[in-house]
């Protein structure tokens, strides 16, 4: 009984963090068509939705191990538990919510890494963390990835630029336009076949954990089916607070900077993957707007929302792995543990939701481009605004 | 290998990447002025240099009259695009598993 009942919390929790992953990853795709204008909000998310739901039924090979070797599991190594899975969701889905309250784009995979480490910690000492791993596939990959997608963007920024006369010649803005709607669906589609999967994975190692299902066998169709709709739904309903920043105010993203940038990222991400080692589509997407705001003539980049995002990177697996840990305590000690945690986290997902509601940013208002927040408006004046 | 990480990986993403969006973005830019080829100065082009707000106005540019437009200059920009077709379509190739 208490192991089904893991189970089925780990199930609901690992849906939650498709969904947050969905919605906190709408902008990386959409936030540079919606601030060019290239595609209506509404239509830019949709579109978003579609392919990543597809990308799900695309890709449903899953990892062998949760945590692709951050923890020493296995042979000689400690025992994922459901009980440390839930515990590293509920650390990942919080600051996941908590990054989108603050608007701010992060990395889900990174959120999840921590959450996972922090009850590895709790649940079988520290010894269990494989910390040259953490460095090598987390902390460097997450310095890089934006460096490299960045310089490809700022010369890909530069020529687009350069060769039609600082996008002054005729339908130049509308066919970059164009281009940078087929270029972010490329990134929209990477997106479903890499982030969809991950949730299986974690739905089918923790099914296989608790023998429900054989070791060794792929996700099961429902576990597909409902991976693509949490993570489509959460595309759908878009962090419209993330996008903002992305599309807006790390740089007032224009048609040839958003064509550059998405073109940049889709080949960094498409190649980078080809070969073996995704990067996160989060930082190689941030990376290039920042690169495109740098390759363009008058554009500003806006290093103090850069250093916000930065500092929200350093804090994600630290914060992440903090609430994991308090969670794996807690969860570990009875089935009733498990529920208050189940409860303290749902309180603490509706504080954010509430929260963020004290001052929306809708999909009317996501075109706002003031440094001044929005926040100290009240919701009636920014939404005209918007229009 | 140092520290663990395959540079020499990340130098082969990185160059394949700049590439790979240096040719697939200048042939679209190429195609872009192939197609305004022959086409007068859209109004309001010399006023708004760059990515000022001027130059985003795209609707005005597009919806400037018929093009009088070299049949040279109309392959030349077909051409260009094409590179960016086949870019898509091997993009997706690569995303797609069940093609390989």
């Amino acid at each position: 009984m208490d192991v089904l009942v893991t189970v089925m919390l780990v199930i609901v929790v690992a849906l939650v963090f498709d969904f947050t992953n969905g919605f906190h990853d709408t902008a990386n795709a959409m936030a540079t068509s919606v601030a060019t204008g290239a595609l209506r909000p509404k239509v830019a998310v949709l579109i978003s939705a579609v392919l990543n739901l597809v990308g799900a039924f695309l890709s449903t090979e899953v990892a062998s191990t949760v945590s692709n070797g951050l923890i020493r599991e296995g042979e000689g190594g400690v025992q994922v538990t459901p009980v440390m899975i839930f515990a590293g969701l509920v650390g990942a889905v919080l600051w996941n919510l908590a990054t989108w309250y603050l608007g701010l784009p992060s990395s889900s995979s990174h959120a999840l890494f921590g959450g996972l480490i922090g009850a590895a910690v709790i649940g079988a000492g520290i010894g269990s963390v494989d910390f040259a791993v953490v460095l090598s596939k987390v902390v460097l990959p997450a310095i890089i990835s934006p460096v490299v997608a960045g310089v490809v963007a700022l010369v890909a920024t530069y020529a687009a630029y350069r060769i039609t006369r600082q996008a002054t010649l005729r339908g130049s803005t509308a066919a970059f336009r164009h281009g940078q709607t087929v270029s972010a669906s490329l990134v929209s589609l990477a997106h479903g076949t890499n982030d969809a999967q991950k949730t299986m994975g974690v739905i089918t190692l923790t099914l296989i954990a608790a023998g429900y299902q054989g070791a060794g066998t792929g996700p099961q169709l429902w576990v597909i089916v409902a991976c693509g709709l949490a993570i489509a739904l959460g595309t759908y309903l878009g962090g419209w607070r993330i996008m903002r920043t992305v599309g807006k105010r790390i740089t007032d993203v224009k048609a040839p900077q958003g064509f550059a940038a998405e073109t940049s990222s889709a080949a960094t991400i498409l190649i980078s993957s080809h070969l073996g080692f995704a990067l996160s589509t989060t930082q190689v997407t941030s990376g290039s707007i920042v690169g495109a705001g740098l390759g363009a003539k008058l554009a500003t980049v806006h290093w103090g929302v850069v250093g916000k995002i930065a500092s929200a990177w350093v804090f994600t697996l630290p914060a992440a792995a903090l609430v994991g840990g308090v969670s794996a305590w807690l969860a570990s000690t009875s089935t009733a543990g498990l529920v208050v945690v189940a409860l303290l986290a749902l309180g603490g997902g509706l504080a954010f939701a509430f929260l963020a509601r004290r001052h929306p940013v809708t999909h009317e208002t996501v075109n706002d481009g003031d440094e001044a927040p929005a926040a100290a408006q009240p919701a009636g004046a920014s939404r005209q605004q918007g229009e | 290998m140092f520290l663990g990480v395959d540079w020499g990986a990340f130098v082969v993403v990185f160059l394949v990447a700049l590439a790979a969006t240096a040719v697939i973005v200048t042939s679209f830019a190429l195609g872009i002025r192939a197609f305004a080829a022959g086409a007068e100065e859209p109004a309001g082009a010399g006023a708004g240099p760059g990515p000022g707000p001027g130059a985003d106005g795209g609707t005005a540019a597009v919806a400037a009259g018929p093009v009088s437009r070299p049949a040279g200059a109309t392959a030349a920009g077909l051409a260009c695009f094409a590179v960016g077709v086949a870019a898509v379509l091997y993009g997706l190739w690569m995303i797609v598993p069940q093609f390989h």
